[in-house]
């Protein structure tokens, strides 16, 4: 396996579970057990009633376009293979909305409101970066 | 509401800035020095007299406050500082006039500067804009997501889906903008620039161009501010604060766009701002009729139709079509950043800004001077506001 030269993301006390689950190639958010919402970004309770009763779940992996970006300039020299890149904002069906790359589709066929489905990409032994395919 | 007990109560009296260049070889500290010698000579103090500081930019890209005090011999009864934003210039203003009018001390210079050495632009280099989720842009370096620039792209990329608002109409934002450095002598960007030249302009993050980005440069700035009581004996006429409101940020917010705009978690609606959200006119008694020059943080062009869709300018899509026929150019209906703004004058985070403010209303900007400005505002993309009047 050549070496992965892109950044990494940076696993905390918050998100631990996230990337666990990623690992296992499962998608999983939080939930809570009070309100039943799901929410994003990790954080210690419930944005919307503060409930620390809260359940990593697994979501169905099943989300829409509802942004993107296309890099035309090079930040990081791990992805000078891949220029120009997309980044998408990808509104999961249960609610909460993510960034991460979109692979299977050219830049210019991504569209909003494009049906797209979590794929697992195994890019260090360590690490897994879900990401996203047209489904 | 309350009667807003501060208006007209401070008062910028001193501003002063260095030579604005791509890139020079000084020290940030140099350049506050000057920027700060500038601004005491522009209202007729010493540095003596100095007795607050505040800034919104120091660590990693600039110098620490309270060792910017030390290293120049300063003697604070009151020091502030923000983490490392442009965005934080207005609430740098309003920290340093609640200083002045409460009597925390008697004049605060507010400075920035950027010299050689780190800057904060996305990438392996850029500290802050490794953060994920705190980077305030959407930074997740691992998918590749960084620099403020692909967070105002992913902000206008559903603008202009929701709205149909084209590249083509966006384009007269930088182009005003170019209008008005052309006739700034401190202006770095002064060749005026084409529809074709924008079009033809290379994607930074598409949907952005490069003409949609700011500069990224070098230079200092100081803007002093003082009680009104005090202001009234220094040099120059005072330019006072007549109304504020302060920056937003949540879940119904993204930095870079309008509430209801769908990015990050916020809900999706069209959003007319409800007198509630509209501090700053409740607070000054004046509103949109009156402001006789606008000027925002265009660190990216969208953000000029978020700021005038915020604060009410026009109505929620209508940003597209107001921007059009020069009628934010001097001249126009509503001239914005008449200085150059960050896309052509310089990126001082904001600061060039305050500083052609108050010399428009003292009536010193030469070529490009608005006729009979009596009242200007700084309105931001993100909720933050101040209106000025002479």
């Amino acid at each position: 396996m050549p070496e992965y030269r892109k950044p990494l993301p940076v696993i905390s006390a918050l998100n631990r579970p996230f990337w666990e689950g990623a690992k296992k190639h499962e998608l999983r958010f939080q939930r809570c057990n009070r309100c039943s919402k799901f929410w994003y970004p990790h954080g210690p309770v419930c944005p919307y009633c503060w409930s620390r009763e809260y359940e990593w779940a697994k979501v169905s992996g099943r989300a829409k376009v509802t942004s993107w970006v296309v890099f035309h300039q090079r930040y990081f020299e791990g992805f000078k293979d891949e220029m120009p890149y997309s980044v998408a904002q990808v509104e999961l069906a249960e609610g909460p909305r993510f960034l991460a790359n979109l692979v299977g589709v050219k830049n210019e066929d991504i569209y909003i409101g494009m049906p797209v489905e979590v794929v697992f990409d195994d890019v260090t032994p360590e690490v897994t970066l879900p990401k996203f395919r047209p489904a | 509401m309350a009667s807003f007990d501060i208006k007209d109560k401070v008062a910028i009296v001193g501003v002063g800035h260095t030579k604005f260049g791509r890139s020079i070889d000084r020290h940030a500290l140099d350049l506050i020095a000057e920027a700060m010698q500038n601004a005491l000579d522009d209202c007729g103090l010493r540095k003596e007299d100095l007795d607050g500081l505040c800034s919104n930019f120091g660590w990693p890209a600039s110098y620490d406050v309270d060792a910017m005090a030390e290293t120049l011999g300063l003697n604070l009864n009151w020091y502030g500082q923000t983490w490392t934003h442009g965005r934080f210039c207005a609430s740098v203003i309003q920290w340093a006039s609640f200083v002045v009018h409460f009597g925390l001390a008697n004049y605060v210079a507010c400075v920035i500067g950027q010299g050689a050495g780190p800057r904060m632009v996305g990438g392996a280099g850029d500290i802050e804009g490794r953060r994920e989720t705190g980077g305030g842009h959407g930074e997740s370096p691992h998918y590749g997501m960084t620099s403020p620039g692909a967070g105002a792209a992913l902000a206008a990329r559903r603008y202009f889906h929701r709205y149909g608002a084209t590249p083509e109409q966006l384009a007269a934002v930088p182009i005003a903008f170019r209008k008005h450095a052309s006739l700034n002598p401190n202006a770095i960007m002064r060749a005026p620039i084409t529809r074709e030249d924008y079009l033809n302009s290379r994607f930074v993050c598409e949907p952005l161009r490069l003409y949609d980005y700011c500069l990224v440069n070098d230079g200092g700035t100081c803007v002093i501010v003082t009680s009104a009581d005090r202001a009234k004996h220094l040099k120059k006429p005072p330019v006072y604060i007549a109304g504020m409101q302060g920056i937003r940020t949540g879940r119904q917010e993204f930095i870079f766009g309008l509430p209801g705009l769908g990015v990050m978690q916020q809900e999706e609606f069209a959003y007319a701002p409800k007198p509630e959200q509209l501090k700053i006119y409740q607070t000054s008694g004046l509103g949109p009729k009156d402001i006789g020059a606008l000027y925002t943080y265009d660190a990216f062009s969208f953000l000029a139709w978020v700021a005038l869709e915020r604060f009410a300018f026009c109505g929620p899509g209508e940003a597209p079509s107001f921007t059009q026929g020069g009628q934010i150019e001097l001249g126009g209906e509503l001239p914005m950043n008449t200085n150059g703004g960050l896309m052509s004058e310089a990126h001082m985070s904001g600061w060039n800004h305050q500083i052609e403010i108050v010399r428009q209303l003292r009536g010193e900007c030469g070529e490009r001077q608005v006729k009979g400005l009596e009242v200007a505002m700084w309105a931001n993309a993100y909720g933050d506001a101040l209106i000025y009047r002479r």
